[in-house]
């Protein structure tokens, strides 16, 4: 990716939109944070294989779970592009599956990186 | 007491993320997993009055929890908000018209979801508190205002059912009409308000004299109906004379001093009358009752059958003149 496409850590997670929501509770931050790293690799794994599968269905339904948590964790940019991915699995829409699919792991891919940051400085 | 509330969501950081919010809000949260375990535990007989909703979820949406709710809960409302990421217009129709109350859209924002669970506190409070006055007006259609006992149409109506049920049953219903003695002395001499202290503590001696299952009524001004349910014969005189000693044996604490008071009674047992009219029957007590005022009153007289006309059921009619 070049360097001028590149979100910046603002646009792919908000900080004060997530520490508003757990209203600056550290506790609470810990664990919704551990939560996501224990229930995101299964729901990944559900994704790609509803994807391979050419599954409109399969691929919605853990698009749309996958969209909730990152949304709860203000990761705006990993969630809009696994909306995009819901959107098509509901339309039926195969032909982008592995594109929307790659720039989606690629989204999400720098989230945990910048939740685990946030942690450790809010919550030292 | 904490505010007890359903949170429904398939997905564990969301249901965490809820559940302690609402917590540090003061609500008592209990989760379910899915919309099958949400039903459930809303239908429950003691189920949380308020719930938050995801709209997908395994085995039943949110949706359809709300449709189940509604269809099955008829005594108490259940407030309840769905979450969605839906935001399309005719899926905000659907949850509402499925029997949501409100939405909210995902990622929700804190001060909304407490301020809109508010508002559901709201509602359910007017409902509370419509319930309160529907009661309210139940006890009063059926109870006397100031002795709180079952009012005359009450009595009557227990009454008919009890005679009946002996009559089936082949037992005996024992019914005794009361009549406090010289109480427009104790009025006269004392004024309303001590007379109205005397009948509340009658009423209260009465009742404490009757087994629970027994019924007490007030018949008129000063007078009171007592039905006692299966009552053994052999017994009912007894039974009587202790309603009669309870008033008699000491004198009622008013703001007008110690007042005393006795009452006379007349008895009847249903089995030897057959099936007689509510009406008949109570023309029959009234009769002995005015026996024992004839008597010298602070007695019981027992009404003794003669020959008559049997009815087929028992019913109320207009309840004999007003007496004494």
């Amino acid at each position: 990716m070049k360097e001028a496409e590149q979100a910046s850590p603002c646009q792919i997670f908000d900080r004060g939109e997530l520490l508003a929501r757990v209203e600056n509770d550290c506790e609470l931050l810990g664990d919704i944070i551990t939560i996501f790293k224990e229930d995101f690799p299964s729901h990944l794994h559900d994704l790609r294989e509803a994807v391979k599968a050419r599954d409109g269905k399969s691929v919605a339904i853990a698009a749309h779970t996958l969209k909730g948590m990152l949304s709860n964790l203000a990761a705006a940019q990993a969630a809009s592009s696994v909306a995009r991915l819901e959107q098509m699995g509901c339309q039926g829409d195969s032909q982008g599956f592995d594109e929307a699919f790659a720039a989606f792991e690629d989204d999400a891919s720098k989230v945990i990186p910048l939740l685990e940051a946030c942690m450790a400085e809010e919550c030292r | 007491m904490p505010v007890r509330i359903l949170i429904a969501d398939d997905e564990a950081m969301s249901r965490r993320l809820l559940q302690k919010t609402l917590e540090r809000a003061g609500y008592q949260v209990c989760t379910a997993e899915n919309g099958r375990q949400a039903a459930d535990i809303l239908c429950s007989l003691d189920g949380p009055k308020l719930a938050l909703l995801d709209w997908m979820m395994p085995l039943l949406n949110g949706p359809g929890v709300c449709r189940e709710v509604r269809k099955a809960k008829e005594q108490s409302y259940i407030y309840m908000v769905l979450l969605t990421s839906k935001e399309a217009k005719e899926d905000i129709v659907a949850g509402l018209e499925s029997g949501a109350d409100d939405y909210l859209v995902k990622p929700f924002d804190t001060a909304e979801l407490k301020a809109r669970l508010r508002t559901g506190l709201r509602i359910l409070d007017l409902e509370d508190r419509l319930v309160e006055a529907r009661e309210d007006m139940r006890f009063k259609a059926s109870h006397d205002t100031l002795t709180t006992l079952w009012n005359r149409g009450v009595i009557l109506e227990l009454m008919g059912q009890e005679l009946s049920r002996s009559h089936r049953e082949n037992a005996t219903t024992v019914v005794v009409l009361c009549d406090l003695d010289h109480f427009k002395a104790v009025n006269d001499s004392f004024g309303h308000l001590v007379g109205d202290e005397v009948l509340r503590e009658t009423a209260k001696r009465l009742l404490a004299s009757v087994r629970s299952y027994d019924f007490v009524g007030r018949y008129g001004g000063e007078e009171f109906l007592v039905v006692l349910n299966n009552c053994d014969p052999a017994f009912a005189f007894a039974r009587a004379e202790e309603i009669r000693n309870t008033i008699a044996q000491r004198p009622v604490k008013t703001s007008g001093g110690p007042v005393s008071v006795t009452i006379s009674l007349g008895l009847l047992l249903s089995h030897e009358w057959a099936t007689r009219s509510v009406e008949e029957l109570l023309h029959e007590a009234d009769k002995a009752l005015y026996g024992a005022k004839e008597a010298g009153r602070n007695c019981v007289k027992l009404a003794k059958p003669k020959a008559a006309a049997s009815v087929s059921e028992y019913r109320v009619r207009e309840p004999v003149k007003q007496r004494r």
